[in-house]
């Protein structure tokens, strides 16, 4: 019993299950293994776990691998043959032709209706996943028609409000342009302001607003200086990315403009201790 | 894609069937171990077109030489796996293979394997990782030497330059790994 747990020890099993063995010792280990039936067993053992090994290693060859295969290995006839073997049927001359000739024509005309059938089936099945296919594209076309025609109208909006945005600056005649400088609360902040007393006009240009982000509580209001008094031309939002003139509440006549930062909304009053900008005229 | 249904037979009704030379046997055959015989194949020379040659050839040798066969003294698949693996070894150390082919390293060869498999991965193969994972990369390393690329443990020893008789007890140590996991 020892001798053979020390004999499985040894890996021999091992040796002979991979094959790595010279004629004269794997005889002597067939011998063994006849003696031995825990012999045989431990080997059984070793080979189906290679066996599963190799299997979880598998690798599909091509489907027609198997065709051609199979082509090269000769069998018994015997399963064949068994059609050959079938020897007609003797029958009435009379009789023979009309009736093989009526069940030829069946059997022809039944093996054209499932021929038909398959024909048409396999067409249905490749015009059904041609005409999804369509679909699918024509659904990706759409989407992206999408995107372009609202990539196209940001884009024509941009330019309007860039040309917009230039005839103001280009009539000097017509609009005044004032630039408000930030105050000690925010001495980077700037912003432009187009003015027209004739018109009684007043616009923001947001391309040129440098100031703090708003957040969802505040906003900022402009104010006019009309005779040391402040008069409420409405507010805005700072978003990144703005471009165009934003048209601020009438106004006549004012000497001077300011920001001042509110609570959403506006005030009624400015709240002078949040003035970011000002500039007069 | 729905794969044609594949024939499988117990392995004594296997043999007869081959020894009979029954054309039931010949597919079963093909169907239960085309794939595990032409990963074999396929990491001992790594080219589709020359396994499918290879994996033909070994079909027809298995086929035509079944009566040398003894099932007394191992499993149809040792048998098998043995002829696959020397026909493809004795083509890797052929003079014309080795004119025309790169030479590729073991853990390579492997990796494109797998990574070709992916066209034609089936479920069967889907637990590799986890075993892998159990197995120890020395342990590995040597049984994918002798088994998958036909090494002798000699021949492993030299490449691996650890000395015979650790070559042995790593092969011994990754099969004793698989039986725990398999069986």
């Amino acid at each position: 019993m020892e001798d053979l747990k020390a004999y499985i020890e040894s890996g021999v099993l091992e040796l002979y299950a991979l094959g790595d063995m010279s004629p004269g010792e794997r005889q002597e280990v067939e011998l063994m293994l006849q003696k031995h039936p825990e012999l045989r067993y431990e080997l059984d053992e070793i080979e189906k776990a290679l066996e599963k090994y190799a299997e979880k290693h598998s690798f599909e060859p091509r489907e027609n691998v198997r065709e051609r295969v199979l082509g090269t290995l000769d069998f018994k006839q015997g399963t064949e043959t068994v059609f050959k073997e079938e020897t007609p049927v003797k029958v009435l001359p009379a009789a023979t032709e009309r009736t093989t000739g009526n069940s030829n024509v069946y059997k022809y005309a039944f093996a054209a209706s499932v021929a038909l059938l398959l024909l048409s089936t396999v067409a249905i099945v490749n015009l059904r996943s041609q005409l999804n296919e369509s679909h699918q594209r024509i659904a990706i076309l759409e989407s992206s028609n999408q995107k372009f025609s609202s990539r196209a109208n940001y884009i024509e909006k941009e330019l309007s409000d860039v040309k917009h945005t230039l005839d103001v600056y280009q009539n000097p005649k017509e609009f005044k342009m004032v630039e408000l400088k930030g105050l000690p609360k925010a001495p980077e902040a700037k912003m432009m302001v187009a003015f027209s007393p004739r018109k009684e006009m007043v616009m923001i240009d947001l391309a040129s607003l440098r100031m703090p982000a708003t957040d969802e509580k505040h906003q900022y209001q402009l104010w006019a200086l009309v005779d040391g008094k402040p008069v409420d031309l409405g507010v805005f939002d700072m978003k990144a990315d703005s471009t165009g003139m934003i048209k601020m509440k009438n106004l006549k006549n004012a000497q001077a403009f300011a920001v001042t930062l509110e609570p959403r909304g506006g005030s009624i009053n400015p709240t002078m201790d949040e003035m970011i900008v000002m500039g007069s005229i | 894609m729905s794969k044609k249904h594949k024939i499988s037979l117990p392995e004594a009704d296997l043999i007869k069937a081959i020894r009979d030379k029954e054309r039931i046997g010949a597919e079963a055959l093909y169907d239960m171990y085309s794939a595990s015989l032409f990963g074999v194949i396929l990491r001992v020379i790594q080219d589709e077109e020359l396994g499918q040659d290879l994996l033909q050839e070994t079909f027809v040798k298995i086929w035509n030489s079944i009566d040398s066969f003894d099932e007394t003294k191992g499993r149809l698949f040792t048998w098998m796996v043995n002829i696959a693996r020397n026909l493809a070894v004795d083509k890797l150390r052929s003079k014309d293979f080795r004119n025309n082919s790169k030479n590729q390293d073991l853990e390579n060869s492997v990796n494109l394997i797998d990574d070709q498999r992916n066209t034609t991965l089936n479920p069967e193969t889907l637990g590799v990782k986890e075993m892998v994972d159990k197995l120890k990369p020395e342990s590995k390393a040597v049984l994918d030497l002798v088994y998958f690329k036909g090494y002798t443990h000699s021949e492993a020893s030299e490449e691996l330059g650890i000395p015979l008789g650790t070559v042995k007890t790593r092969v011994r140590l990754a099969i004793n790994t698989l039986r725990k996991l398999f069986n």
